[in-house]
């Protein structure tokens, strides 16, 4: 049996908390240099489990975006999301005002629902 | 050599239903097996796909429950969930079962009910699709499924300048074949201009752009070759690509390419001895106008970037030289998401024989159904082929 504190893996719990006090961070594979900021047990690429902790960039573009209109149950109103270049990693996010594809970012303030963090972004 | 055969098909009409899951799939079951033309003792084995009915309808353990409500008690069942693509994931388990020589003659099919006879209004069912997203990494920020095919199209636009409008022929050419087809959820016609009027769900979809909330109930009868030999009109199974891509949708290497469908696809040309140039028509999952596009590009329909101009230009309509969806696709015809893979086989299966009604093909060979789930990352491409 194995308690929840086997390695020094980035875990989502650790990745979670790290995000609702600011500090946005994600995963590089030692094997074939894959980023990521939704950290996994084992990389997505290449499946190798040697993963180092990296703080990402805060700076990023839009590489792609849409406004909700049709919100599911537990959010309200009309809302941009958009899947943001950071680095060599993309992230998911909210976005605080209004965005194209190729515009800059900045990561600006965390978004919690359901205990769940999720990164805001706001045009540079 | 074919990998198996659909020796009986049968559906429900799709649309809104009271009756519950028991009972749309009994109607789907028994349509297919009276087109084969076998009793329920003849089936060894159930390959059953409900992907969200624990959530809707508070219903789960579903296939055993099926399995008795048809018939088939004691056979082993089994239920499938991957999201959008949960039924053509369970047809592929039935293939393997008949081509292995594991059983010679099994039921494959889905039921689901998608509209607020579920009692769950717009707002709570747009939270339970969401569930196919990922849980820690995209809900959170209050990504929808629209907006999940939203950033994929969007940036498909940007990389390819594909337009709203060209979106908008998707759906006037799906609702046009919805139209002909008498088990459709929609049967009326709509114009490029409606569906630019109809209201944003997340941008670049109008409503229009979107498939419907729908039940039904969907069924096809799966012989091995040598077993199909007995049946009156067995249509082959020539090959059946499944592929995944990585969850959540950001870590994709390329949002637009929806890789699985390109890796399932070339799978199943290869299986089939074919290529993508011999397919005479398609029914393509279009949930959403702008995956119908990306998955014509992804089969090898057109080229990459083609997609969108070809709708446009006619090219996918019933009278174009590559049909895409004539039985009105998810757009039109309706998308109870565990039934929507193999109400797919069972379009492929009448046209092939010839059998489609007033939406007949002219004489079709080879067709290719693409059924995807959740963000793309589940694709199950099928050929498959007249007995001539
Ligand atoms: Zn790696």
């Amino acid at each position: 049996m194995s308690d929840d504190a086997t390695t020094d893996r980035l875990d989502y719990v650790e990745w979670a908390d790290r995000l609702r006090d600011g500090d946005l961070v994600g995963q590089e594979c030692a094997e074939c240099g894959h980023t990521t900021a939704a950290p996994k047990a084992a990389c997505a690429r290449c499946g190798s489990r040697t993963l180092a902790t990296v703080t990402l960039p805060t700076d990023g573009i839009v590489h792609s975006e849409t406004t909700v209109a049709v919100p599911p149950e537990g959010f309200a109103g009309e809302y941009q999301v958009a899947v943001v270049r950071l680095g060599d990693a993309k992230v998911l996010g909210r976005i605080d005002g209004t965005v194209d594809i190729g515009d800059r970012v900045s990561f600006a303030d965390v978004l919690v629902t359901d205990d769940h963090p999720a990164p805001v972004f706001e045009p540079v | 050599m074919a990998r198996a055969s659909i020796v009986g098909a049968g559906m429900t009409k799709f649309g809104v239903h009271e009756r519950p899951l028991p009972d749309l799939f009994a109607d789907a079951a028994f349509d297919a097996f009276d087109d084969a033309g076998v009793e329920s003792p003849e089936i060894e084995a159930l390959y059953f796909g409900n992907a969200m009915g624990g959530m809707t309808e508070n219903d789960t353990h579903l296939a055993p429950t099926l399995a008795s409500h048809i018939g088939c008690t004691g056979v082993p069942a089994q239920r499938f969930e991957d999201a959008c693509a949960t039924s053509a994931t369970a047809f592929k388990h039935a293939v393997e079962a008949v081509e292995s020589g594991r059983h010679d003659v099994v039921l494959a099919g889905g039921v689901e009910r998608c509209t607020p006879e579920t009692g769950l209004g717009t707002g709570a069912m747009t939270k339970v699709f969401v569930s196919a997203a990922h849980r820690q990494y995209e809900q959170p920020a209050g990504l929808t499924f629209p907006g999940v095919f939203a950033l994929l199209t969007k940036r498909h636009m940007h990389e390819y300048g594909t337009t709203e409008e060209h979106l908008a022929e998707v759906a006037v050419k799906n609702h046009y074949n919805g139209t002909l087809n008498p088990r459709a959820h929609f049967g009326r016609e709509t114009s490029v201009e409606k569906v630019l009027d109809s209201p944003i769900v997340a941008d670049p979809f109008h409503l229009m752009d979107c498939c419907p909330f729908s039940d039904g109930a969907s069924a096809v009868v799966v012989a091995s070759e040598e077993a199909a030999e007995s049946f009156e009109n067995p249509v082959d199974v020539a090959g059946v690509g499944h592929a995944t891509d990585v969850v959540p949708l950001a870590d994709k290497v390329d949002l637009p390419a929806t890789q699985a469908a390109r890796d399932a696809a070339s799978q199943a040309y290869d299986q089939a001895g074919t290529t993508a140039d011999a397919i005479d028509f398609a029914e393509i999952h279009d949930c959403f106008t702008g995956a119908e596009v990306m998955a014509t590009e992804a089969l090898g329909l057109f080229e990459d970037g083609g997609g969108g101009p070809a709708a446009a230009a006619g090219r996918t309509a019933l009278d174009g030289d590559v049909p895409v969806n004539p039985s009105g696709g998810l757009k039109a015809k309706g998308h109870p998401l565990g039934a929507t893979g193999t109400a797919q086989l069972v379009e492929l299966t009448e046209q092939l024989r010839g059998e489609a009604g007033e939406r007949q093909l002219d004489d079709p060979e080879r067709a290719v159904a693409h059924n995807l789930g959740g963000d793309a990352a589940t694709t199950v491409v099928t050929v498959m082929e007249a007995r001539r």
